[in-house]
């Protein structure tokens, strides 16, 4: 067959449909993949043949990573302070294995300037320690209250709810026991009467305004 | 069949081109060639054939570099094989000769020398054995005349390595595909480009065709088939494969079968976008230093109208496989041992013997290198059991005794 009578059977073989599809009008809806859906579904996707595929391109189809933040996530759930000091309780045995690491690190160590580090690190641990201890006993002492009060509440009495003036001279009234039993009492008193000097003092005219 | 006028073979018997027949060759075709369907009621040939044996296996040696592709002539006769360095080797069937020898041409060399210069990645013949038409990674396609390997025409226009090429049954239609992702449509006898076809989003890396005006193409790392039918200029595509797909042939008008890099071997019908049957690690898994993966199916062939496939890969074997009813099914049969990286199978028209085109790597490139392979084509007989005739055929079969 020649080339003439080639195409032209293949002009007359282009069904209007797929004229529609690959006619390429601007007015004609854009549809990635077409027209042709009287299959079922199960049947393999007809598309068009002659659009150019651009240069970028989807090869592989990649997933994006579903990226979460825990602290925000519903998922998560609400912060519960015993839930949570239960199942990361390993933590507090890791920080100590590392506080005891620190401290014969600290004993080998020649170097000044390596010691100072080293001492300072192990302060720091001392230090987040000691505020947990700190933590923890005020969560007990409200815990405590708490109970109090349902018992009371149990037991038919009016429950009652302490001032804030009244929790904190608990507070204090429990620091004096802890440090008469430390022995630490003297000390502390004599800090805290130069402190409200120095401050007294500060209140007082001075002498150029005499 | 859609009929098409007076074509180049009017003056031949009919328009559906029909096999050369020799004298006692079981009538095979007829039946299945005249309704056009691959039916599952044609003659269970993978019955009928029995495993070589081991010394009838003829290997044919004179490529320098892995072969990458080969065809057989429609009569049988002759083979053409082609490979890394370029070169072009016409081979008699009968006596193993070597009858033409086109030389590979070395980089650079590329406007006097009268052949390829870098890799032949595809070859197809013609259906009447006039042309033969190679693709190398130069984005060139050569037309040759089969009878006397002189090179015809140059065919330029794809923009990247031509890796697939065929003929169309009947016709001097040839159809390629490439590298740059798109299909063309050449028509050689009047030395014409017709048309280009877009639609895969990676390499194409294989292509064939039967006597319909469409062709199927495998599309490597997108994972897609596609079967593209010319005349209405669209595209059907068929997904299920996870690698990339790197061989695909046409069973017969319906269906397909293709290979991937996983192992896996997919049988395909037109009617589901899925494949009809799955065989995963076909080839088994390979130990290559810790890092365990399926050997990659780097060649697939198909008896055209029948349910006999095979495959190749470098797991020092070509397995042959029978399709099941209604091509849902997939089982292995038996296994020809063969060292070294099957780069091309092919059947004869008749299915008389397989050729197997061989390397010491694979086809498009060189992830590993069997140093025990030779660089060569084997002809393999299938012999045929006397076993009496499936109530299709019409005459007795005779199994002719192949060399």
């Amino acid at each position: 067959m020649s080339f003439e009578e080639l195409l032209q059977v293949q002009s007359d073989r282009r069904t209007r449909v797929c004229k529609q599809v690959t006619g390429g009008k601007k007015t004609a809806k854009p549809a990635k993949a077409t027209v042709k859906q009287q299959q079922s579904k199960k049947g393999p996707l007809e598309m068009s043949a002659k659009k150019p595929v651009p240069f970028l391109r989807q090869v592989v189809s990649v997933t994006k990573k579903v990226r979460r933040d825990p602290r925000f996530d519903d998922l998560s759930g609400e912060y519960k302070p015993e839930i949570f000091m239960r199942t990361y309780s390993f933590l507090d045995n890791i920080k100590k294995q590392e506080k005891e690491m620190i401290q014969k690190q600290l004993k080998k160590c020649r170097n000044v300037e390596q010691k100072e580090k080293l001492q300072q690190l192990l302060n720091r641990m001392i230090q987040q320690e000691q505020a947990q201890e700190k933590q923890q006993k005020l969560r007990e002492r409200e815990l405590s209250l708490k109970r109090k009060q349902r018992e009371l509440a149990k037991q038919g009495k009016k429950p009652f709810f302490l001032k804030k003036s009244e929790k904190r001279k608990l507070e204090l009234a429990e620091k004096y026991a802890e440090l008469k039993r430390s022995g630490k009492l003297e000390s502390f008193l004599n800090k805290k009467r130069k402190r409200n000097a120095i401050k007294d003092k500060r209140r007082l005219p001075s002498q150029k305004n005499l | 069949m859609p009929a098409t006028g007076p074509g180049p073979f009017s003056h031949l018997e009919c328009q559906l081109p029909a096999p050369r027949r020799r004298e006692g060759a079981v009538l095979r075709y007829s039946h299945a060639w005249e309704r056009g369907r691959g039916s599952p009621a044609h003659i269970l040939l993978s019955l009928q054939v029995q495993p070589p044996h081991p010394a009838s296996i003829r290997m044919l040696r004179g490529h320098q570099l892995p072969v990458t592709c080969l065809v057989i002539s429609p009569d049988d006769r002759f083979i053409f094989s082609a490979s890394k360095d370029g070169s072009l080797i016409k081979w008699e069937v009968e006596s193993g000769k070597r009858l033409c020898v086109v030389p590979g041409g070395k980089k650079g060399t590329e406007e006097r020398h009268m052949g390829h210069a870098s890799h032949v990645l595809c070859m197809a013949i013609s259906s009447d054995g006039k042309y033969l038409a190679t693709g190398d990674r130069n984005k060139l396609i050569m037309i040759w005349d089969a009878a006397t390997c002189k090179r015809l025409h140059i065919f330029t226009g794809h923009r990247d390595a031509v890796s697939g090429l065929s003929f169309r049954k009947g016709t001097h239609q040839l159809y390629s595909a490439s590298h740059d992702r798109c299909v063309k449509v050449w028509n050689v006898a009047e030395n014409a480009y017709v048309e280009t076809l877009f639609g895969h989003q990676d390499v194409i890396t294989g292509l064939d065709s039967l006597s319909r005006e469409c062709c199927v193409t495998a599309g490597g790392r997108d994972g897609t088939v596609r079967l593209w039918k010319i005349p209405e200029e669209s595209q059907l595509v068929f997904y299920g494969h996870q690698g990339s797909i790197d061989c695909i042939q046409l069973i017969n008008e319906e269906h397909m079968v293709s290979g991937a890099d996983d192992g896996s071997l997919a049988l395909w019908g037109l009617t589901k976008k899925k494949p009809l049957a799955l065989a995963r690690q076909a080839h088994g898994m390979q130990d290559a230093q810790g890092l365990q993966q399926p050997y990659w199916i780097s060649a697939v062939a198909a008896l055209r109208n029948s349910d006999l496939l095979a495959t190749g890969s470098h797991s020092a074997s070509v397995k042959l496989w029978k399709c099941g009813e209604g091509f849902r099914k997939l089982e292995p049969l038996w296994d020809i041992p063969l060292v070294g990286f099957v780069n091309s199978l092919t059947f004869s028209a008749a299915g008389d013997f397989l050729v197997a085109g061989l390397g010491q790597e694979h086809r498009l490139g060189r992830w590993w290198r069997v140093k025990e392979a030779k660089n060569s084509i084997c002809i393999i007989p299938l012999k045929r059991r006397a076993a009496a005739p499936s109530p299709e055929a019409p005459d007795s079969p005779e199994a002719p005794d192949s060399s």
